[in-house]
């Protein structure tokens, strides 16, 4: 048996006689899993994969674990004078300290494995359409990127565990160096610059792990690990070897190994600065929640849109959105290519290495950090800092592809309603520009002037105007939608300015809503999730939007009433707690495609809130697909949103009591009952003894 | 034949030893012997290669033992003053691991294991944790540890320290029967003890070598005697 696997043997066993490790497991579990069940909130209705969610509740908590679990490893051996057996026996050092890591690292690996069967069998107990479409390796890039995060942390642990002879301060080093360090120095950098956010993405450690369970391996980073955890294990084994250079005549091979150490370290700087240079990335074909599926939206725009379009990301190599962007753009153009539309080209333009490629896009006016989409001689660029998600790059796709074609929205304004220009939590600015992204410009709209609407108008929103509409301003309004025009009102209260009037005219009554038996977040507000077949709302199904104190919708008396050309049709969109909180009402859609009329549309959503910036920032749920789909449909764009199936979006479908139910579970139970387990055997062990 | 030449160490500006050297040849039992301080565990824990000495060599049959550690350490055999030993195994595991670690082909393990714990008495206590034992009793355990691949040079420091009478005598009987195939250095204060079986006694006085007694044919009493006024400084 080689000395390698004797001594991980012996380390394996000597971790099942102590305590410490009874502690550090349930404290692990119980830590892993409450993070998870905050993740799984916090990012319920997000386009994020539950491998990826799963793997950043772990990977924060690695550190610590490898280093309670390692800090007994060589500080006990020397405590106890062990040490000197062990280095008088025909052992390399080499053999020890990697014996000696291995076990640790299996110790973790072992503690990260059964967390996940248990937290995921627990999921699939009380969300099981959650895990429904998972496939069955889905987890396996993120299991991979927690070993190879693990291996780090455990060559780490084993490395202070040989310079410190006491374990509690071997740990202390060990967390210190790992998490609270990073950790520290991110906080502290986007506490003093808080752009490092923009310019760095996410925390790198967590960052890292949450693209490789997003399935994107990017070479630079196996090999930093690779290369880091070796450095780690050569000075571990340097360290356990300076045990013996005591003396004066030692000095000199003291000397000698801290140079071999920082040289060490100098070595692994330069290989992993040449990695991350020739970094390449791969998806991991791994299918199911592991790649990206793009909406009926997105597939309608590549599909008709033919030709070649180049798309180039201009930002450098060592930003942390690069990985992440690669990985969506390649996603882009492999789904082009399925759909047998355009074909999209992929370039890579970094502005401090490919002089010349940069210089071109800035003389055309494009700046660092952005995609260009490129189609002949037309051009359009959208910046990263604006984000560069699925509907963004369709819309940029659209523009170059497409004839131009600009329509506007306008909105209303005297009435204190929410403004599209406003940056605040209470303003619109957010959605503003997802529809200028979508190819729509945003106009105010003030009807107290001659000014009628305007011909242009694609459609007018009221945004939860407050005071009273004038006579003028509602006949000005009406005469626009007895020409076939498009209204979106978003109402506060049930009067809402006197819009209500108005509506119950177009076959929509507000009303205060009764809803009963409701889930909510926060107890005022009132989780959506049941949606009808409208167009508008179809696409939403599996999804949910989250309405503050909706105001409820009942069809007045003239709806359904009327024939031909005049019937005016109501259809609820979203229904919660047996009450409608969006409906939707046309008039002259049956008169028959040969009469060439234009129908007219209004949409009415019983809250105002929830396309504000505050809540868009807050929560990743459906609202600005929901709003951004009945823009489509009132505007007469086909292509609406899609929420995505399941498989994209993280939809646990669990209420308060069920999440109460999981935490309770994975965060108090199973812990508890792995450290009695765990004690009991100790505690047996010992008896036996 | 084991030479030590020139050895000298300095443990924070102070000179532990200065200027050791001698030589055991096959079968000898050399006891090295002194005051408190005179460097007889450096010198035991230099040449278990556990300290790196100032200057000087170690060397087994001309191969030097820092140049070449690991095949040095092959041949060697170590037991230090306090065994330390992991509690939580039972004889039979520690010794086997033990012969595991030091690479020990599998099939021979079991047969070495016995021989040892046969040789050291300790063959009745193969399943007993070595918690429960006594501190007489790990210290036949650590010595069967030592003895486990029949090393050819043996180094016990502070062999009999702790021990009762008669478990000196046993123990005394063991290094009897492991001298039949090792060079034996020990460091002990017992003389009496040590003069049953020693060949040689290297005294060591302030870290050099003051003189070199043998034993062989001598009178228990008088050797001593003899050592015990090298040890407290001769001509006193």
């Amino acid at each position: 048996m080689s000395p390698v696997r004797v001594t991980w043997r012996r380390t394996l066993g000597m971790a099942r006689s102590l305590y410490s490790n009874a502690i550090a497991t349930a404290g692990f579990f119980a830590g892993a899993a409450a993070l998870f069940a905050f993740n799984l909130e916090s990012l319920e209705g997000g386009r994020v994969h539950l491998a990826a969610v799963w793997t950043v509740s772990v990977a924060p908590l690695l550190p610590v674990l490898a280093a309670l679990y390692g800090m007994d490893s060589w500080s006990d051996e020397r405590r106890s004078g062990r040490v000197d057996m062990l280095l008088s026996a025909p052992v390399r050092e080499r053999d020890l300290a990697l014996g000696k890591f291995l076990g640790v690292w299996t110790m973790t690996l072992l503690a990260a494995a059964v967390f996940h069967i248990v937290s995921l069998v627990s999921l699939a107990a009380l969300s099981p359409r959650l895990l429904s479409d998972a496939s069955p390796f889905a987890f396996l890039p993120g299991f991979v990127a927690l070993a190879l995060q693990s291996a780090l942390w455990s060559a780490v642990a084993v490395w202070a565990s040989a310079l410190f002879r006491h374990a509690a301060a071997a740990a202390c080093a060990t967390i210190a160096l790992l998490s609270a360090l990073p950790r520290g120095l991110w906080l502290a950098i986007l506490a003093w610059a808080p752009q490092g956010r923009i310019s760095f993405g996410e925390m790198p450690l967590d960052a890292q792990a949450f693209d490789m369970a997003s399935g994107v391996v990017s070479s630079g980073t196996v090999i930093s690990y690779l290369i880091l955890t070796g450095v780690a294990l050569f000075a571990a084994s340097k360290a356990v070897a300076s045990v013996r250079l005591v003396g004066r005549g030692a000095r000199g091979m003291r000397f000698s190994t801290l140079v071999a150490v920082a040289l060490s370290f100098v070595l692994a700087g330069l290989s992993i600065a040449l990695a991350v240079r020739l970094d390449a990335k791969f998806d991991a074909p791994l299918g199911g929640p592991g790649g990206l599926r793009f909406s009926a939206r997105t597939r309608n725009i590549l599909e008709e849109a033919h030709g070649e379009i180049t798309v180039t990301a201009f930002l450098s190599r060592k930003d942390a959105r690069f990985r992440p962007v690669g990985h969506f753009l390649r996603a882009l153009g492999r789904e082009a290519e399925s759909v047998g539309g355009v074909r999209v080209n992929l370039r890579y333009v970094d502005p401090k290495w490919d002089l010349g490629a940069a210089e071109r896009l800035i003389r055309m006016g494009v700046e660092e950090d952005s995609l260009v989409f490129e189609r002949g001689r037309r051009m359009t660029w959208i910046s990263l800092r604006d984000g560069y998600g699925e509907r963004i790059c369709a819309s940029a796709v659209l523009r170059v592809a497409m004839p131009p074609q600009r329509r506007s929205v306008y909105w209303t304004t005297g009435h204190g309603e929410c403004s599209f220009e406003a940056y605040g939590n209470w303003g619109m600015s957010d959605i503003a520009r997802d529809l200028m992204s979508d190819g729509y410009r945003n106009v105010a709209l003030d009807l107290t002037g001659d000014a009628q609407v305007p011909s242009d108008c694609a459609l007018v929103v009221v945004a939860g105007a407050k005071s009273e509409f004038s006579r003028v301003e509602t006949g000005r309004l009406e005469n626009y939608l007895r020409q076939g025009g498009r209204l979106l009102v978003l109402l506060n209260s049930v009067d809402a300015g006197g819009v209500a009037t108005m509506l119950a005219g177009w076959g929509i009554r507000p009303t205060a809503a009764a809803l009963s038996g409701v889930r909510t977040l926060s107890g005022t507000d009132v989780i959506v999730s049941e949606f009808s077949g409208h167009a508008i709302a179809a696409p939403l199904r599996g999804s949910q939007i989250v309405l503050e104190r909706p105001v409820a919708f009942l069809p007045s008396a003239a709806a359904d009433a009327g024939v031909g050309a005049d019937r005016i049709e109501f259809s609820p969109l979203a229904t919660a707690g047996g009450a409608c909180v969006a409906a939707v009402t046309e008039r002259g859609a049956g008169a028959g495609d040969d009469l060439e009329i234009r129908p007219t549309r209004i949409v009415a959503v019983g809250d105002v809130g929830f396309v504000m910036n505050g809540q868009l920032a807050a929560r990743a749920n459906a609202n600005r697909d929901f709003f951004l789909n009945c823009v489509a449909y009132l505007s007469g764009t086909d292509a609406v949103t899609e929420a995505g199936t399941e498989a994209d979006r993280l939809v646990s479908g669990m209420d308060r009591q069920r999440r109460v139910r999981f935490i309770l579970v994975t965060s108090v139970a199973f812990p508890a009952a792995v450290f009695l387990v765990m004690v009991l055997m100790v505690a047996g062990r010992r008896r036996r003894e | 034949m084991f030479e030590v030449k020139n050895l000298a160490f300095t443990y924070r500006s102070r000179p532990v030893l200065r200027d050791v050297s001698f030589v055991v040849s096959p079968g000898e039992t050399v006891c090295v012997v002194g005051a408190n301080g005179a460097g007889k565990t450096t010198l035991l824990r230099i040449l278990a290669t556990l300290a790196v000495p100032d200057y000087g060599s170690v060397r087994m049959d001309g191969q030097d033992a820092f140049a070449h550690p690991i095949a040095y350490r092959r041949q060697l055999g170590y037991m230090q003053e306090t065994p330390a030993l992991y509690e939580d195994m039972t004889v039979r595991g520690y010794l086997e691991y033990r012969a595991n670690l030091k690479g020990e082909p599998e099939r021979r393990i079991r047969r070495r294991v016995g021989e040892a714990a046969e040789m050291c008495q300790v063959a009745d206590l193969m399943k007993k944790p070595i918690r429960t034992l006594s501190a007489g009793l790990k210290k036949r355990v650590a010595l069967a540890d030592a003895v486990l691949l029949r090393p050819r040079l043996l180094l016990l420091d502070d062999f009999l320290a702790g021990l009762d009478a008669g478990l000196r005598s046993a123990s005394g009987a063991i290094l009897s029967s492991v001298a039949a195939f090792s060079s034996v250095i020990v460091t002990g204060h017992e003389l009496p003890d040590l003069a049953k079986w020693a060949t040689r006694f290297l005294v060591l006085r302030d870290g050099v070598v003051a003189s070199t007694v043998q034993a062989a044919g001598a009178d228990a009493a008088a050797l001593v005697a003899r050592v015990e006024k090298e040890i407290s400084g001769g001509a006193k």
